[in-house]
């Protein structure tokens, strides 16, 4: 018995009448038509003559329905509607549109699911450009806040080096300058020890000018800010705690204001007050937990203190507010005016130097802009082709369904709606679902960010940014999704009333599809879906490859059996004599434990280094830039290179000889060496720091290792012996016999036997370190794979559906190739090579973009190339296969097809 | 062709009032009351689907017929409609003015009223 309320429900779809009305109508008719049918069966008719004079029964049906039904559960468009009046306005369209996606749940919900899984992760990344490149710094009116800093080796022709003002620059800056109505000053956030109990616990701190909250106009949620109160040399150490740690270290105690808390082994601040949720400072990524006044650095960091004192030690960072009607230029001008007044008091400090405004947005981004605007376009770029992706794949859907509503359109476009109000009904509905979408997308992108953001390193994650969907982020999404109803619904709309009326309304609306145009523009969506997908999985690749490739990189020193333990005894307030002590202990304690081959002392931490000192060679009279090149200067122990693997390549390393009352030296590397004595034997040279009165002799030269980043530009070193050279911040270098991450709980424990007060919890092996100093481009890459995942998986769906579309449009025509002798094997190679046919064309169209993208990638690609055969093998071979499969399983309905049930339906 | 059309125009004007009478009586049921239709008229008048079923929900909707759901054992659930007492009233009305109109038809064509 032919399917009669499917029959029903075709013929009724056109007037919406509400499902309940449409169901009891459907059940009474249908029963109708099957007595009717039996009858003329029993009568001696054949099936398909009594099945087409059912059916001539209720052809005329739905302009029955029309003249005369009007339910009174759902209401009914008028004719007028139908027709499309110019009067019926948009929201009845929206209404109208609600109605139909409502009625077909399994169209709605593969749209909506595509469309949000490419808004969302349109949005998600979005979120994080936001967060870091477009709204870093919520502050009040913050484009009036520029950055004053220290601009060195201006007149070398080479990059200029970035750096903070010294402070005593800065009480010059505020004393002489006139353009901004608040200059206020902050330090590099620095690891302190919060003791609570016995125990010694890691938290930063900047030390703040008085005015540093009013200057960048925040208020607080509780308590109070600094004040000038609070700048005086004998006034109590107060610190205002950052909202996070707040809630996450003292469970947001309302009382906090007037808490003591204890720092290191003997001085305590109060806290003030409590900054706004959100507010890390001036930064786009990590901020402190604690303010601390300025003044107090004389108790809180002797170390900070020293150098404050010092007009060659660049110490603060300045942030500076603009009075009303200053611009940024005439605030420069204004500032030249200080370099040329300091360049006379202080010519050998100020030679090379001189200070410079820039946007408080990009001196907070610093060096990192350039990699996060890299990184920013590259995941937009490839999250837009998913975005694409899915697009394509609902425009196919659309297509695919207006095919089957062929037979509504036409009606009314025979009742004389004009083409243009037909499309607008259209694509009112594609607007919709899109925007259904972009909300479902929201959620998908939130979900995303606090995902991407638990991949924040635990004991720091406090420290980080959130991330900011914000007013921007709504708008982006809400922009997006607006686009992509008008992308995905705009040319299905077009093509759909283009069909010829008459044809339409003669033909059956099963058949209906097979128009050539209408597949030709299916096939051509499917093409352009594979070459999209096919450059997102290359780029994938390609990254793939470069971080790979960045894991094999010699950093010049060796990894594996390398642990590193943040200690900090000087900001544990240790003073010389007790931290040479402390020294001396751990070395022979942890020296002798069973897994640890050697220990040694050093003022720098792997990979995370900065040039900051200049040095002047003896004989060379600095009227050069590169006369005082900046360098990496490190503090360290006798046996430091060889426990940190770094190779001696000419002379000698420390010993214990070299101490306090014998002759100052010091160690290079090799860039150091040939830069600063080309061809000629760096060792016995002598030179001194910029600011010290004292030179040194070089005794030995080393292999030059990565300071600051793998894969780095070579840059100049300087070591110099801990004996010559007392630091109080010193870090524990240990390379074990064994895995290191064996060694460490016994290490630490040892370490706090020694002193129970320190925070030795911050403890990393090589690995770590080297996973560490590739965090976002693991991230990065990361994104691009999960990304490139999604593509796959939209465009297998994609296929799949296409395919599966076509074969069922085209039973018919099988089962007669079948009938007319076609083998099973014949209808599969059939099904897919036309199939494939597309994707092959996609996978050409891809290849040739991705080679353009890939040059256009090749400056930020590490060690691979932009046509890298792997990358590109590698992507071509999955899609291949996903594109088989997805072809198979249709295929294979068609191929088991019987020819005559598919005759006789058709 | 004729005959197709004075059908048509037949159905209009009368078939509210056919569907009525026929249930006058007793209940029925949508498909027998097209088949009471066929027969009694020995085929030559007709209602298809699309037609019966428009006019039995009017007529259901003005409050002149109402139809229930119906199981009986062994058969499928039908609709079954009744008269309504306003129903019957109108049937009342529309038999006596068909046969006024029937008569004064007659006087002037000399057809013999049925």
């Amino acid at each position: 018995m032919p399917d009669w309320k499917q029959e029903i429900s075709e013929r009724l779809s056109i007037l919406n009448l509400g499902p309940e009305s449409e169901a009891a109508i459907v059940d009474e008719l249908s029963q109708h038509l099957g007595d009717l049918y039996e009858e003329l069966m029993s009568s001696g008719m054949s099936a398909a003559d009594a099945r087409k004079e059912v059916l001539s029964q209720i052809d005329p049906l739905a302009a029955e329905f029309q003249k005369t039904h009007r339910p009174t559960s759902a209401p009914v468009e008028t004719v007028e509607f139908l027709r499309g009046a110019p009067l019926t306005g948009l929201w009845k369209d929206f209404r109208y549109a609600a109605r139909v996606l409502r009625k077909n749940p399994g169209f709605t919900t593969a749209v909506v699911v595509a469309l949000a899984l490419g808004i969302g992760a349109n949005t998600a990344i979005f979120t994080v450009v936001n967060t870091l490149m477009l709204n870093p710094l919520a502050f009040r009116n913050s484009s009036e806040l520029v950055a004053v800093e220290t601009v060195e080796g201006l007149k070398s022709g080479s990059a200029p080096r970035v750096l903070p003002l010294s402070y005593p620059n800065l009480l010059d800056l505020q004393e002489r300058q006139q353009v901004f109505s608040d200059v206020a000053a902050y330090s590099l956030a620095a690891p302190l020890t919060l003791v609570s109990g016995s125990r010694g616990e890691r938290i930063f701190a900047e030390f703040v000018t008085p005015n540093f909250f009013e200057t960048l106009g925040v208020r607080p949620v509780l308590g109070r800010f600094l004040g000038s109160a609070d700048a005086g040399p004998d006034t109590d150490p107060v610190a205002v705690i950052s909202y996070s740690a707040w809630q996450q270290r003292f469970g947001a105690d309302p009382n906090i204001a007037g808490r003591v808390l204890k720092l290191n082994n003997n001085t305590v601040v109060t806290v003030v007050g409590v900054a706004p949720p959100g507010f890390k400072g001036v930064t786009v990524l990590f901020g402190p937990d604690l303010w601390i006044s300025m003044a107090a650095a004389r108790v809180v960091s002797p170390v900070l203190q020293k150098s404050l004192q010092d007009r060659g030690e660049p110490s603060v960072m300045v942030a500076s507010r603009l009075k009303p009607g200053v611009s940024q230029s005439q605030a420069q001008a204004n500032i030249d005016t200080l370099n040329a007044a300091l360049l006379q008091q202080y010519p050998e400090l100020s030679r090379n130097r001189a200070l410079r405004l820039r946007p408080i947005v990009e001196a907070a981004q610093g060096d990192r802009r350039q990699s996060f605007l890299v990184g920013s376009v590259v995941l937009m770029i490839v999250v837009g082709l998913i975005l694409l992706i899915a697009c394509s794949n609902a425009a196919s859907l659309f297509l695919a369904r207006a095919s089957g509503r062929r037979q509504e359109i036409a009606v009314r476009l025979a009742l004389g709606a004009g083409r243009g109000r037909v499309i607008r009904q259209l694509l009112t509905e594609s607007i919709l679902l899109a925007l259904l979408s972009g909300a479902a997308g929201l959620v998908v992108a939130y979900a995303g960010c606090q995902l991407l953001w638990s991949f924040r390193p635990p004991e720091v994650a406090q420290n980080i940014v959130d991330a900011k969907m914000d007013g921007t982020v709504l708008a982006y999404a809400l922009a997006i999704s607006l686009l992509t109803g008008v992308l995905f619904g705009l040319a299905p709309a077009i093509q759909a009333t283009r069909a010829d009326i008459v044809d339409a309304i003669k033909e059956s609306a099963r058949t209906a599809g097979r128009s050539r145009g209408r597949v030709h523009f299916r096939n051509l969506l499917l093409a352009g879906q594979v070459a999209l997908s096919v450059v997102a999985l290359i780029a994938s690749g390609l990254f793939l490859r470069s971080i790979q490739r960045a894991y094999t990189i010699d950093p010049g020193f060796q990894t594996d059996h390398l642990a590193v333990f943040l200690i900090n005894q000087g900001q544990a307030g240790y003073d010389r004599a007790r931290a040479e002590e402390f020294y001396r202990a751990v070395r022979e304690r942890v020296g002798s434990l069973p897994g640890v081959d050697s220990v040694s002392w050093s003022s720098t931490m792997p990979l995370w280094n900065r040039a900051a000192r200049n040095v002047q060679l003896e004989g060379q009279e600095p009227q050069r830039a590169q006369d005082t090149p900046g360098v990496i200067a490190a503090v360290v122990d006798p046996n430091f290179f060889s426990t940190a693997g770094i190779r001696v390549m000419g002379g000698r390393v420390f010993s214990s000889a070299d101490r306090a009352s014998s002759e100052p030296v010091a160690i290079v590397n090799e860039t150091m060496a040939k830069r600063s004595w080309p061809k000629q034997d760096a060792i016995g040279r002598r030179f001194r720091f910029t600011g010290d009165t004292v030179s040194k002799r070089i005794v030995g030269v080393v292999k030059t290792a990565n300071y600051t980043g793998l894969g780095e530009d070579p840059q100049p070193a300087v070591y110099t012996p801990l004996d010559q050279d007392f630091s109080a911040s010193m870090i524990l270098w240990l390379r074990t016999r064994t895995a290191p991450s064996q060694v460490i709980a016994e290490v630490q424990r040892e370490l706090r036997q020694i002193d129970p007060q320190l925070d030795v919890s911050d403890a990393r092996t090589g690995s770590k370190i080297v996973d560490q100093a590739l965090f976002f481009a693991r991230i990065g890459v990361s994104l691009l794979g999960v990304f490139g995942l999604l593509a796959l998986a939209l465009v297998a769906v994609g296929l799949y559906g296409s395919v599966a579309y076509s074969v069922n449009q085209r039973q018919g025509e099988i089962g007669l190739r079948v009938a007319l002798g076609a083998s099973r094997p014949d209808v599969l190679r059939m099904v897919i090579g036309q199939g494939m046919k597309w994707v092959g064309i996609g996978l050409g169209v891809g290849v040739a973009l991705a080679l353009l993208l890939g040059q256009a990638m090749s400056t930020v690609l590490f060690g691979v190339s932009p046509a890298d055969p792997v990358s590109f093998g590698g992507a071509l071979a999955v899609l291949t296969m996903v594109a088989l499969a997805a072809c198979l399983i249709p295929a294979r309905r068609a191929a088991n097809l019987d020819p005559q049930v598919a005759l006789r339906a058709h | 062709m004729e005959d197709q059309q004075f059908e048509q125009e037949w159905k209009k004007g009368s078939g509210e009032m056919l569907i009525l009478a026929l249930i006058e009586d007793q209940p029925r049921h949508g498909y027998d009351i097209s088949k009471l239709i066929e027969s009694r008229s020995a085929g030559s008048l007709h209602f298809h689907v699309a037609t019966l079923y428009p006019l039995l929900y009017r007529l259901e909707k003005r409050g002149w017929i109402e139809g229930l759901w119906v199981e009986k054992a062994g058969q499928r659930r039908r609709r079954y409609y009744t008269l309504t007492p306003e129903g019957s009233k109108i049937l009342e009305r529309q038999r006596s003015s068909w046969k006024k109109f029937v008569t004064a038809i007659g006087m002037i064509t000399g057809v013999e009223h049925a």
